[in-house]
């Protein structure tokens, strides 16, 4: 089998992500100045550079495990032009089966969080990448691509690609696409709920460019107009020290682990994030709970008053 | 290697570049709490289930302090283009001078926070030795 000596995407596409930054830094002005922050925008760009050095430092540890998973390989795959078709499409399939993962364990979400640690939502946010993603064994969600036949080649450029166009949906200047293209694919829209931290929305919507595996196994929620979404994380860093922000869930882990008893110490890696063994924060299944219990409880009393006005007034004396 | 080095030269300059026009344009804007509804508001955005009964703003509206029913209370401050919020619990750290609340959460990367709180000051001062461990 040929090789073809394919470029790295991502390569060719920085100088469109700069452009379409200054594009929406445009907009922004005109239309909402408070879209953008000049100092987020620098940590963002930053995790975006610093993430680039880190995968310099790892490229060979992932070249080295790539090579050595493909030679476990069931058959060889080769560069057709179907192969590059099914790549793709099971590469986001496994990007969804990581992305999920990255919300629900908390040592995934330790590298994951760095990209949602913004309170804005901007193009520049998608540049706000991980630091800490090979630390986090995140390349395991791609190793079955290998043993299936895919070459390591391919699978690093179709990988790049899936990166290239999860950029462009990081925005607030587009609203939404006719609804076909909406009910497949990943869009500013469903992205959007991802990001967001309203109750309504947490762990939703983990797609990579397909929208239909959230279809499939039940995380998908339409983004409402009703609710302004609101971006970042559950507690907001309230800083824009950019070391602290790329290692502090590790720190938290580590210091979790630490004061914990023996028996649940596994428990603050592999358990979601926000979950303790004496239940003294909150998971986003719990917060959701809160919030669904809340609006039974406004839709029993207004559907009860509705019935029977006087019986949901507040009694006097 | 030099090409690797080159490349990221040319990458940092682009993104202080960036950061730069960000700040050329004004981006961000100037937002302040406007009034204890916008404060009630943003409580309730920082924690799911806080619904402020008490609530003092800090005269220039970057920041404000609010109690719960349960006794809880709440430091939001401005962060940038954006707000945050922290219940205060025993680590917190507080100055009174006078109108004058200085606040810390004993969060090092959270900071502190200077208030002015007119009459309300002292109250709320002594408000905060009653928060839970």
């Amino acid at each position: 089998m040929t090789i073809p000596n394919l470029p790295n995407p991502i390569d060719y596409a920085v100088p469109g992500f700069i452009l379409l930054i200054i594009i929406e830094m445009i907009w922004a002005k005109r239309r909402a100045p408070e879209k953008y922050e000049p100092k987020d925008t620098l940590t963002s760009l930053a995790f975006g550079l610093g993430s680039t050095v880190a995968g310099l430092f790892v490229a060979s540890g992932v070249i080295a495990v790539s090579l050595w998973a493909y030679d476990f390989r069931l058959m060889t795959i080769p560069f057709a032009w179907w192969a590059w078709i099914l790549c793709f499409f099971i590469d986001d399939l496994a990007y969804y089966a990581f992305h999920r993962s990255a919300h629900r364990v908390r040592w995934f979400w330790a590298s994951h969080v760095n990209h949602h640690s913004s309170q804005h939502y901007n193009l520049s946010t998608a540049l706000r990448q991980t630091w800490t993603g090979f630390f986090a064994i995140s390349f395991i969600f791609r190793v079955p691509l290998l043993f299936l036949g895919f070459h390591p080649a391919m699978v690093a450029f179709i990988g790049a690609v899936n990166l290239i166009y999860q950029f462009w949906i990081h925005t607030e200047a587009i609203d939404r696409f006719p609804r076909w293209f909406e009910a497949v694919m990943n869009t500013p829209s469903h992205h959007r709920v991802h990001h967001a931290t309203n109750p309504r929305y947490l762990d939703r919507n983990y797609a990579g460019v397909f929208i239909i595996w959230d279809r499939m196994f039940g995380t998908f929620t339409q983004e409402v107009y009703e609710e302004p979404i609101r971006y970042g994380i559950v507690k907001q860093l309230g800083t824009f020290n950019l070391l602290w922000s790329v290692f502090h869930e590790w720190v938290g882990i580590a210091q979790d682990v630490w004061s914990a008893p023996w028996r649940h110490k596994l428990g603050y890696i592999w358990r979601q994030p926000g979950w303790t063994h004496d239940g003294s924060r909150e998971t986003s299944d719990t917060i959701r709970q809160r919030w669904q219990e809340e609006q039974a409880w406004k839709i029993s009393t207004s559907s009860s008053s509705a019935a029977d006005p006087v019986a949901a007034q507040p009694q006097a004396g | 290697m030099i090409a690797v080095v080159a490349q990221l030269g040319v990458s940092l300059l682009s993104i202080l570049a960036l950061a730069w026009l960000a700040k050329l344009l004004n981006l961000g804007g100037d937002l302040r709490i406007r009034d204890e509804d916008h404060a009630r508001r943003l409580a309730q955005e920082a924690v799911f289930g806080f619904v402020a009964t008490d609530i003092v703003i800090d005269r220039a509206g970057m920041g404000a302090l609010l109690k719960d029913a349960q006794g809880r209370q709440m430091l939001l401050r401005r962060h940038g283009a954006a707000f945050v919020g922290r219940l205060l619990d025993r680590r917190l750290e507080a100055r009174l001078d006078q109108n004058f609340l200085t606040i810390g959460t004993g969060e090092k990367t959270f900071g502190s926070i200077t208030l002015n709180l007119g009459d309300a000051a002292q109250d709320w001062a002594a408000g905060l030795r009653h928060v839970p461990a």
